[in-house]
């Protein structure tokens, strides 16, 4: 079977982890538990028929406290950027390390997501900021740990990029 | 291994293990209870190597980095981050692997950091919580900044028409029910405003926080420690994107650069500023931070070397709230807005322009601080207008008077009133237009509105106090829809002589201007639709509520005045110039209104209109007329001026004596 190894890069406190337990265990968690260090996970997934074992790294989130170490990217196959809708500086740390990641490991496919898609209320991600980014060429989604929406929609458009 | 020290290792969670090769390690210690749990490993008498190959990703990732740093020789240790395996109950283990060499052996020590993981999660898990309850206040406290400025704006500006309008048909001829129901709308009108003050009060207890700030800046900040913090701050970001962040080397770095303002918002200031050069500037260029004294300010300015400022911007568009880059590059539109009102806020003022080669300027300039002595300008006296000065600076009347306000309707009924008391007013849209004017007419009193666009009444007011002669300087009074106390200090100490919060009173504020005045002047005057039927002198001593004393003054003034203004009206009028003669005109017009002179009132109203139009064939006939006008008022007036006028002008029998022009 093919093994995938994909890495969850953002800000703090956006959802990496919810993504990875909503698309692996399907459970989500209304409390915050930031991450510390690195944890791994395996799903299996079946593209156009043909089964892919994804080794999801889930980092803990890049800021004052911890910075990521790209030594980790060694050998990813792609990784799943995300962000806050409801925090546009999370938004702009995205953009900060897409950059900080094709200097330091090349043009890796990625897919960006932009993560708690069902708090219309503070929702920050405007449609100017959507154009911006599709501009850029970038896959952008929009998603919920919270609900399930787009969840499955990203890791699976993530897998076809890379198996391309 | 020893016996002891090997139980100590196990004892402390670690397992040592040294590589052989191919992912075997033979184990040096004995197993710690982790090493069962998670893979499965317990030591026996025949385990002696272990085999790790694909049963950690981590530990794979890391071994690489491991062999590479066994294989360059190097002294010290490598060290892995934390990373979470789990047990095979389902429970998460924090692990740490350690590489060293030791004579000649590649050695791996992994263990548990547990507790101490426990506690740093903790640490970092309240740290964030503080992070994101931080971000949500800050959030917060913008939403709530905005719904103040959509109070004063949306809910105040209409009033302040309303509330103006009531005043003038108050002065109107209308029937005692009328007058009723114009006091039943005044009324509303102020308990709206009461209301909406009140709701001014409720967000200055929740705004604690930013007062707070705000009274810090009594104590001053320094601008280069400011620039200097948020450059360090930066410069991993700027470093990022390639982009050099420096600070300009003509600074003079052991200068003094206290300036009025909190070191927080200063440092917020410069963040904005540096997020937005940061926005625009291309890779591989440099964005420099540079400070330069500015006679009783300091200028702090960003250069950047991106495409220069958008064409179709203005400034006060960039500035504006929502406003963001053409290019998308903005987040909010909040920051530059942000900016400008905590600068503002300080009695400083902000500005960009294009570079001449390439890129642009984001400036702001400060107030230098000077320790303010114990009785400040604070006071806790509401009041509807307030003085810096108590007295302004004498000056004629009636006055020449320049208003700016980019509400149509505001102007119209401030000029209407100050107009009925007899001054000159020139009314423009905004702070450019005011001084557009001001460089070709001097007046004794400029009014500007606080919020405009193109230029802001604060901006306006630098530019004034920049060029005014020291030998007669303006008198500047700021008309603001920020009605608050702390308001109210802000724009006296940015340099206004004087304040009045709208929405005003037209009586208000006619009192403020009048106030700016060295002669007795006359108090409102009433509305003259109809002709008079009264005396000049009758007219006269009703609007100044029987003021003998006062009527007397004016009297003298206008007969001491007016020669020099009618020979103004021929010169211009010799000169074919105009704009003067329509300024003369409109001076002499309200003049002669104060006496109830309609048809003078109406000539100068001709004339105006005429040299507005430089329609000079019309002119001569009509200054005629105003001539023959003036004279007979004038006789009439020096015929009360040299007798004591009576106590009830509605009672005197002179009243009844009607005159059909004056």
């Amino acid at each position: 079977m093919i093994q995938k190894k994909i890495c969850m890069l953002g800000s703090f406190a956006v959802g990496k982890t919810s993504l990875v337990r909503r698309f692996v265990e399907s459970i989500f968690s209304e409390t915050y538990h930031t991450t510390v260090g690195v944890k791994i996970d395996k799903k299996i997934v079946r593209i156009d028929g043909a089964e892919i074992n994804l080794v999801l790294w889930d980092l803990y989130g890049d800021d004052d406290f911890q910075k990521i170490r790209w030594s980790y990217f060694q050998g990813s196959s792609g990784y799943l950027l995300v962000a806050d809708g409801t925090r546009r500086a999370t938004i702009d740390k995205a953009i900060e390390l897409e950059e900080r990641a094709r200097k330091e490991i090349g043009a890796v496919p990625f897919v960006f997501v932009v993560n708690k898609c069902d708090l219309v209320d503070d929702w920050e991600f405007d449609p100017e900021m959507d154009a911006r980014l599709a501009a850029k060429n970038w896959t952008v989604l929009r998603s919920s740990a919270k609900t399930g929406q787009g969840v499955d929609e990203a890791f699976s458009q993530l897998t076809r990029k890379i198996v391309g | 291994m020893l016996e002891p020290l090997s139980q100590f290792l196990r004892e402390l969670g670690f397992v040592l293990l040294e590589y052989r090769g191919q992912g075997v390690f033979a184990m040096l210690s004995p197993a710690p209870a982790w090493l069962t749990e998670v893979w499965g490993i317990s030591q026996g008498n025949d385990v002696e190597e272990i085999a790790l190959s694909g049963k950690s990703p981590f530990l794979e990732n890391f071994l690489l980095e491991a062999d590479t740093f066994w294989n360059s020789n190097n002294k010290g240790l490598c060290e892995s981050e934390t990373w979470i395996e789990k047990s095979r109950s389902g429970r998460e283990i924090p692990l740490e692997a350690i590489a060293l060499q030791s004579q000649g052996k590649r050695l791996l020590a992994i263990h548990s950091p547990e507790p101490q993981f426990q506690e740093r999660v903790q640490l970092l898990q309240t740290a964030r919580n503080s992070l994101l309850d931080h971000e949500r206040l800050q959030r917060e406290i913008q939403k709530k900044e905005i719904l103040l400025h959509c109070i004063i704006h949306d809910l105040s500006q209409p009033l302040s028409v309303m509330s103006a309008a009531f005043d003038c048909m108050t002065d109107e001829h209308v029937s005692d029910r009328g007058k009723g129901l114009l006091e039943l709308g005044r009324k509303a009108g102020e308990q709206q405003l009461m209301m909406i003050r009140d709701i001014l009060q409720v967000f200055s207890e929740d705004l604690k926080a930013s007062l707070e700030a705000e009274n810090k800046a009594e104590s001053g900040a320094n601008l280069l420690s400011c620039a200097k913090s948020v450059l360090n701050a930066f410069s991993p970001v700027y470093a990022a994107k390639s982009v050099r962040l420096l600070l300009d080397d003509r600074i003079d770095q052991d200068g003094q650069w206290p300036v009025r303002g909190e070191a927080t918002r200063i440092e917020r200031i410069f963040s904005n500023l540096l997020e937005n050069a940061l926005r625009y500037t291309p890779p591989s260029s440099k964005v420099t931070i540079g400070l330069v004294a500015d006679g009783e300010f300091v200028r702090a300015y960003v250069d950047d070397e991106g495409p220069g400022l958008p064409s179709d911007l203005s400034q006060s568009q960039i500035f504006a709230l929502f406003s963001k880059g053409n290019k998308g590059g903005g987040k909010a539109g909040l920051g530059l807005y942000f900016c400008r009102l905590t600068v503002e806020r300080w009695g400083g003022t902000i500005g960009c322009e294009s570079l001449p080669q390439k890129g642009s300027r984001f400036w702001f300039r400060l107030p230098r601080f000077k320790p303010q002595p114990a009785t400040s300008l604070r006071t806790s006296e509401p009041v509807a207008a307030k003085s810096s000065r108590g007295a302004l600076a004498p000056k004629r009347y009636p006055m020449r008077i320049l208003l700016a306000d980019d509400q149509s309707e505001i102007r119209m009924l401030t000029t209407h009133q100050l107009e009925r008391s007899g001054h000159h007013v020139v009314a423009v849209a905004n702070g450019q237009e005011a001084i557009d004017v001001l460089q070709h007419e001097s007046f004794d009193v400029v009014l500007l509105d606080e919020d405009m666009p193109v230029m802001s009444g604060l901006q306006a007011l630098q530019v004034i106090r920049e060029h005014q002669k020291p030998s007669g300087p303006t008198v500047v009074i700021a008309l603001t829809g920020y009605n608050s106390e702390p308001d109210r200090e802000r724009l006296l100490r940015a340099g206004f002589d004087s304040v009045i919060g709208k929405p005003f009173r037209l009586d208000a504020l006619d009192a403020l201007v009048r106030g700016s005045s060295t002669t007795d002047l006359p108090p409102v005057e009433a509305e003259e639709a109809a002709p008079s039927l009264k005396t000049p002198v009758a007219s006269l001593l009703d609007r100044v509520g029987g003021d003998e004393k006062l009527a007397h003054k004016m009297i003298a003034t206008f007969l001491r005045d007016t020669p020099q203004r009618l020979s103004g009206i021929q010169k211009a009028l010799g000169q074919k110039n105009g704009q003067n003669l329509a300024s003369l005109a409109h001076a002499l017009k309200g003049s002669v209104g104060i006496f109830g002179a309609h048809v003078a009132r109406d000539c100068c109203q001709k004339l105006q209109d005429l040299g507005r139009a430089n329609n000079f064939s019309e002119i001569p006939a009509v200054y005629d007329q105003l001539k023959e006008e003036i004279a007979q008022l004038e006789a009439n007036l020096r015929g009360y001026a040299g007798r004591k006028l009576s106590p009830s002008p509605g009672a005197s029998p002179k009243n009844k004596r009607r005159s059909s022009k004056l």
